[in-house]
């Protein structure tokens, strides 16, 4: 498991590119079956600039009512993973993907990277935001692609406890 | 042109001119220095997870997204992808710590753990740890 996992969160647009980090990602990959849990806070989410943030915060994810995203979820196709050998793996992750309580079925591609002692999982979701309920109004819409790619990254892990500490993704 | 046509044009002119930095100021505000700005709160990490063990939603109310001054023994410290530094304190309780983020800036060389630390930082909440963001030490030894 990790507790300082990542979540990016990008999205291209004419006038400019958005960006936005999070460094805190508690995540969980039971090594045993491949299921996995991620919790993220929303508020942990820091952009470059100051009001971007406050505007993400307050008028789109609206953080104070909805302070936590979630995944929950299993890699498929587990079993091709061999733990004990070092390399990278492709997998697929089918779960729910939680934000602002709206709770959508999510398949997505990633890879898993063994790594003496440590294992990185790397995974983009893409996430439209009408899809959670988040309103954007028309001009600021044009700024937003349609779906925002999430850039997930890495966890290093202790093999103790058969738990992995897992990197992860995001919105 | 008339005076008064000229002093509306200025005056619109003065106006639409304000307004035009105004937006730049306010799109290009930094985040707080925490190093120099004033803390809401001053606890310790044990103190600031207790609250938020004892009540969640009473604890939330209180600190998130507020300056809060924590003072703790640094349990470990960790570089990720980016070169961001995280810094966990010690808490009583083994499962769960206080962790600080820190802006891409800091200097993950003048820390160690083990070493008391007091440093500031925004509160994003609780997960299974109380999650501070944007840190920066106030007495790093």
């Amino acid at each position: 498991m990790t507790k300082s996992g990542y979540i990016g969160f990008f999205s291209h647009t004419s006038m400019e590119d958005i960006k936005a980090d999070n460094n805190q990602v508690a995540g969980v990959l039971d090594t045993s079956t491949g299921e996995t849990v991620l919790q993220a806070l929303i508020r942990s989410f820091h952009f470059d600039k100051a009001l971007m943030e406050e505007h993400f915060n307050e008028n789109y994810m609206e953080s104070e009512k909805f302070p936590k995203a979630a995944f929950k979820g299993k890699i498929t196709n587990f079993s091709s993973v061999n733990l004990s050998k070092n390399g990278t793996y492709d997998v697929t992750v089918e779960g729910e993907l939680t934000i602002r309580d709206v709770t959508k079925k999510v398949s997505v591609k990633g890879t898993i990277e063994v790594a003496t002692g440590s294992i990185t999982a790397i995974s983009k979701f893409p996430v439209v935001p009408e899809d959670y309920n988040i309103t954007i109004l028309g001009v600021v819409r044009d700024k937003i692609e349609e779906s925002r790619s999430i850039g997930c990254d890495e966890i290093s892990a202790s093999l103790k406890q058969n738990k992995l500490i897992f990197i992860i993704l995001a919105v | 042109m008339k005076t008064y046509v000229k002093v509306i044009l200025f005056f619109v002119f003065f106006v639409a001119v304000s307004a035009i930095l105004a937006a730049l100021y306010l799109y290009n505000l930094k985040h707080t220095d925490m190093s120099k700005a004033r803390p809401d709160f001053v606890v310790t990490a044990t103190g600031l997870l207790k609250e938020f063990e004892d009540n969640e939603a009473l604890a939330s109310a209180k600190y998130i997204n507020r300056i809060v001054e924590v003072e703790g023994i640094i349990g470990s410290i960790n570089t990720s992808g980016d070169n961001i530094l995280t810094i966990s304190l010690k808490t009583e309780n083994d499962l769960s710590s206080v962790i600080c983020t820190f802006p891409a800036v800091a200097d993950p060389s003048t820390f160690r753990a083990g070493d008391r630390l007091t440093l500031r930082g925004e509160c994003s909440g609780f997960l299974m740890d109380v999650l501070l963001n944007n840190c920066a030490a106030v007495n790093a030894k």
